[in-house]
Parts: structure tokens; C-alpha cells; sequence
């Protein structure tokens, strides 16, 4: 007999709690959870990147993410982008640090993504062995020049440069693809004569005393593309909410380290293990930028595009469409301008 | 008889690999993503391309070379250091524990030395191979002199063979000889997978392994699939000409000796 009152009570609470936790709940869309609970970040040893470490030492990924369901990034780290891409059409990470270039022969093969933000433009370097002259490009004839892997953002810049200067990146130089690491081994070595890597590569070797920067990737295509932020469609399509936040925290680490170069410095430093004063003086010596307006690097990105479809690495040759979605940052800034 | 059975066994094998390309097509148009898993007929299209390019062609030669410096090394160092391991104990005591420390080593880790000993040449690719092949053929020749039937040694002896050297070439490497010939055919698999490593570090443009890389960097499965079902069927080829000239002619007399 009591137990039908208890009933009325519970249900009248019930709806109660429901009702009240509805009123109490964000007004907006935006800030409801989307069910996702943990983002995957893929990220490579590089200054490039440091935009995407300043975020995560600074706590900023989890702070600004919170209010949608985020509890937990992971991040993994690729000594290149071919493995990032790998591992991103795996289903293996959700947003990828990468070079713009890597996304093109994924995307061509299948992988579901769109570049959401710009990360960086120019910023690495030929370095060439200190016994071996330079004058002109075409000193690099008959050398051996390691390089990141085919496809990756160096390979493509390297080979277009020679291309224009009239050597024949097949037949007139050896190209090896590799690893930073690898690379900096087969020069040290003497098994290569030169390499072209993304910064801190070059002021690590430099600062070893073997080898030296002779001509910056700014030279030789200048403001080129580098990296970008790279995510799912799948994140697009179902958690839009997400992709937009995750690109105002971009923005807000990008702006922090343009304002703190030693701050950043010291960030790179303790992710990566490179030694400060390495780290420091490759942020002063490089001629890279961090940005992350996407839109300047839209169009060189089309010109990778038709560098790698002519090099046959890409079946066709991509788009904007198939490479870009520019709507969250477009809004985004134009939000920001009005506020 | 004998010959339907013949036809009829290979029958079978036709069939079995037909099932089993209609079962790898159907499922990969049931996947419907490439880069998870090609076609067959795919992987048959890029197969006739890079033949009519002559790409094929150019990276299984390299590759061939690169197998040919490793086995050759393999075969010279292994069969001489497994006959003086097998034949003298005190030999064999002093070099055992030196080869069962380097033995577990993985091919792969000897990469960076490879390079720094040999540089970005064909020989430092044949020295991961060697690496690889080389402990099954030491091994299986180390087994097979010291399985040596003692009846046949002491026969040897009375029959006049005294010295070490005629009794190791006359008496003791015939009766190891299926031990060796088994050690080399497992150093030539092991060996041929260690191509693929050998040339993870880019030692020529050319290559089977490094093309596997290659188009592995570019997401061209389609590609990678194809270079390793070459990989897969020069080693086949490889292993069964071993066989035949092994047991034409190497262990010929062994013929009638086991059913």
C-alpha cells in the first residue's frame, strides 16, 4: 500500500530532476556533449609543430574541449607523415599534425579528411656537407641527398626545385627517403652528402659541425605550405562542434607561440628532448611562420597537388573540394572579428 | 594411373587458388576500401603495369642481386664454420658461446651497422641478408657432422682415412650433406625475408623491398600487395629449383635410400 506513493514520488522527482537539469543545461547546441570522449592527435618531432605541444603542455586540449564530452587526448608521435597517414586511415588518430603534402596520396587513396587549419609555412633547410662546395644548384648533380620519404612535404619541394633548375631528380641526383634520424646518421657517416629536413634538423647538425645550411625552403618556393591540421570526416560530419573548438584552440596556441618564441622553445624542448639551446636557436635561424589560416596554404597545397599527380604518386588530381573544408575557420575569424 | 592421380592432384591445386582469388575478390568488393584491401583484380592491373614499364623486371634483378651477395656469404662462412664447429671440440667450445650471443640478434637491428660498415652500397642490403641466413646453414651443418655415424668414421679409419682433412671430405661431409642442404634451403627463406629489410633503408631506387616501402609511403596498396606476391612467388621458384638440384643431383645417391 505504501509502495504505490513511493512510486508517485520517485516519478515526480524523476521528471523533476529532468526538468530542472534542462533548464540548467547550455542554451546552445555547441556546448551539449557530442558522445565522443577522447581525441587521438598524431604529431611529428618538429618545430613545425610546436603549436599542437603548446596546447597540450598548456592543458588547453582538455580545458577548452571539457564542455563538449572530451575526458582524454592521446597523442602519438611519427618520425614522418607517411606513417601519420598510415595510421590516420587505420582509424588510429582523429586530427593529424602533418605536412600538406602526405594528406594528398591518403586522400587519392581512399582516406576520409579534410585540412581544417594551416600550421606553418617554409622552414626547412638543404644542408650540405662541409667538404662539398656551392655556388649554384647545380653543384648538387651526382650527390646523394637524403630526403623524408616519397610523398612526404621535403620530397616534394626537393625534387619540384631541382625540376626547375633543370636537374632531373631521377637521374641526375639520388634521392633516399627516410627518417630524420636516419638521415642525420647517413650524413655524419659521410653515406650521404646532403639532406633536406624540416627544422630543428638542421641546426642539430649544424650545431655538430659537419655540415651547412645552404639554401633555406623559402628559396626555393617561397611561402610554401607546410604543415596543416588534418581531421576525419567522420569528426566533421558527426561532431562539427568539436572540429570548431578544436580549431579556436589551434588559433590560441598558434597566437600564444608567435608571442612567446622562448616559451616555445622550451615547449619543443621538453616534448621532443632536443636541448633548449638548440631548440631556441632553430626558431631564430629557420625561415618558417606558424600560422593557422588555412587559407595560405590553399594554394600551393594545389600546386602539390599537380607536383605529385605528375610524379604519378596520385591517381588524380585533387581538388580543393577533396583537400579543404575552410567553413569552421572562416567562421570562426569572422566570429572573432565581430566580437 | 599414376597420371590421372597426377591430373587430378593438380586439379586440386587449380581449384584451391582459384577459391581462393574468387574468395579475395568477393571480399574485397564486399570491403570496398583499397587501402584495406585490394582486389585481386587490382593488384592485377598494377601487376600488368609495372611489367610494361619494365619496373618489375629492374627491381627483382636488384633484389636477386642483393640475395646472391647474402646467400653467397652465408653459404662461404656458414658451411666452413659448422664443419670446423661440428668436427673439433675445442674449436666448437670456443666459438659456441660467441655464435649463440650473436644468433638471437634480428637481422634488422644490424641495419645501422650495415650501413656504417658498408655505406648505402649493395653489399651493406647483402649484409642483413647474410645475417639472416647465415645461423640456419652454421647450424644444420654444425647438427649433420656431429650426427656423423660413428660406424662410418671408424670405418674410415680402418680402411686407411686417418687424416682430419680426408676424413671430414671423404666420410663426414657426405653424411651431413641432407643436414647442410636442409640448413641452406631454411637460410635462403629466411634470407629472402631479410630483403625486404635490407632494403628499408634505401640503398638503390630499385628494389622489390624498397618498392614495398615506397608505395607503402605513398598508400598505394594495390602496388604493395603486388611486390609482395612477387616476393612470395620468386621465393617459391627459388625453393623448388634448390629442391630439384639437391635431390638431382647433390643427393642423388640418396635415391632408393628412403622411400
Amino acid at each position: 500500500m505504501i509502495i504505490q506513493p513511493l512510486k508517485i514520488l520517485a516519478a515526480i522527482l524523476i521528471t523533476g530532476i529532468i526538468l530542472v537539469s534542462g533548464c540548467t543545461a547550455p542554451q546552445e547546441d555547441e556546448d551539449e556533449p557530442t558522445g565522443l570522449t577522447e581525441l587521438r592527435f598524431g604529431y611529428q618531432p618538429s618545430t613545425h609543430q610546436i603549436a599542437y605541444m603548446a596546447a597540450d603542455a598548456n592543458g588547453w586540449w582538455l580545458e577548452d574541449l571539457a564542455p563538449y564530452g572530451i575526458t582524454s587526448t592521446e597523442d602519438k608521435l611519427f618520425a614522418t607523415g607517411a606513417p601519420e597517414m598510415l595510421a590516420m586511415l587505420a582509424g588510429e588518430i582523429d586530427v593529424a599534425y602533418v605536412g600538406s603534402t602526405p594528406p594528398l596520396s591518403a586522400i587519392d587513396q581512399g582516406l576520409e579528411a579534410k585540412i581544417v587549419a594551416g600550421a606553418q609555412t617554409q622552414g626547412s633547410d638543404l644542408v650540405l656537407a662541409n667538404d662539398l662546395p656551392y655556388e649554384s644548384p647545380q653543384d648538387l648533380i651526382g650527390l646523394k641527398i637524403a630526403t623524408f620519404p616519397p610523398g612526404t612535404l621535403q620530397d616534394t619541394v626537393l625534387r619540384k626545385w631541382l625540376l626547375d633548375n633543370d636537374i632531373d631528380p631521377k637521374e641526375d641526383v639520388t634521392i633516399l627517403g627516410m627518417g630524420g634520424a636516419p638521415a642525420i646518421t647517413a650524413l655524419a657517416s659521410g653515406n650521404v652528402d646532403a639532406v633536406f629536413l624540416p627544422h630543428p634538423n638542421p641546426t642539430v647538425i649544424e650545431s655538430e659541425g659537419y655540415a651547412r645550411v645552404v639554401v633555406q625552403s623559402g628559396e626555393m618556393w617561397p611561402d610554401h605550405a607546410c604543415c596543416v591540421v588534418l581531421v576525419t570526416q567522420e569528426l566533421i560530419d558527426e561532431h562539427p562542434v568539436i572540429v570548431e573548438q578544436i580549431i579556436r584552440t589551434h588559433i590560441k596556441a598558434t597566437r600564444y607561440i608567435i608571442d612567446n618564441p622562448d616559451e616555445a622553445a622550451q615547449i619543443f624542448s621538453d616534448d621532443i628532448g632536443v636541448p633548449y639551446n638548440i631548440s631556441s636557436k632553430s626558431i631564430q635561424d629557420w625561415d618558417g611562420e606558424w600560422v593557422s589560416d588555412p587559407n595560405i596554404e590553399l594554394a600551393t597545397a594545389l600546386e602539390y597537388a599537380k607536383v605529385q599527380y605528375d610524379l604519378g604518386y596520385t591517381d588524380k588530381l585533387l581538388t580543393q573540394d577533396d583537400l579543404f573544408d575552410l567553413s569552421f575557420y572562416n567562421k570562426i575569424i569572422a566570429e572573432m572579428d565581430e566580437e | 594411373m599414376v597420371q590421372s592421380m597426377d591430373i587430378r592432384r593438380r586439379i586440386l591445386e587449380i581449384t584451391s587458388v582459384a577459391s581462393a582469388i574468387i574468395i579475395w575478390e568477393i571480399t574485397a568488393r564486399i570491403i570496398n576500401k583499397k587501402y584495406i584491401l585490394p582486389s585481386f583484380s587490382e593488384v592485377g592491373a598494377a601487376f600488368l603495369e609495372l611489367v610494361s614499364e619494365g619496373e618489375l623486371y629492374r627491381d627483382t634483378i636488384t633484389s636477386l642481386n642483393y640475395f646472391a651477395i647474402g646467400m653467397g656469404a652465408a653459404i662461404a662462412v656458414g658451411i666452413p664454420l659448422g664443419i670446423m664447429m661440428g668436427w673439433f671440440k675445442t674449436f666448437d667450445k670456443a666459438v659456441d658461446p660467441i655464435i649463440e650471443i650473436i644468433r638471437p640478434i634480428p637481422p634488422l637491428a644490424w641495419i645501422t651497422f650495415a650501413i656504417m660498415w658498408f655505406g648505402l652500397t649493395k653489399y651493406a642490403a647483402g649484409f642483413v641478408i647474410f645475417v639472416g641466413a647465415v645461423f640456419p646453414i652454421l647450424v644444420n651443418t654444425y647438427t649433420g657432422f656431429r650426427n656423423t655415424p660413428r660406424v662410418l668414421v671408424e670405418s674410415g679409419k680402418v680402411l686407411g682415412c686417418i687424416k682430419n682433412r680426408d676424413l671430414i671430405f671423404r666420410i663426414a661431409l657426405p653424411a651431413a650433406l641432407p643436414a647442410i642442404a636442409t640448413g641452406v634451403r631454411v637460410g635462403m627463406g629466411v634470407g629472402w625475408m631479410c630483403v625486404v629489410a635490407a632494403e628499408l633503408f634505401a640503398v638503390s631506387k630499385y628494389g622489390l623491398g624498397w618498392k614495398i616501402w615506397f608505395w607503402n609511403d605513398l598508400h598505394h596498396m594495390d602496388i604493395v600487395l603486388t611486390y609482395m606476391l612477387v616476393l612470395g612467388l620468386i621465393a617459391l621458384v627459388i625453393d623448388r629449383l634448390f629442391r630439384y638440384i639437391v635431390q638431382e643431383w647433390w643427393l642423388k645417391w640418396q635415391t632408393g635410400v628412403v622411400v
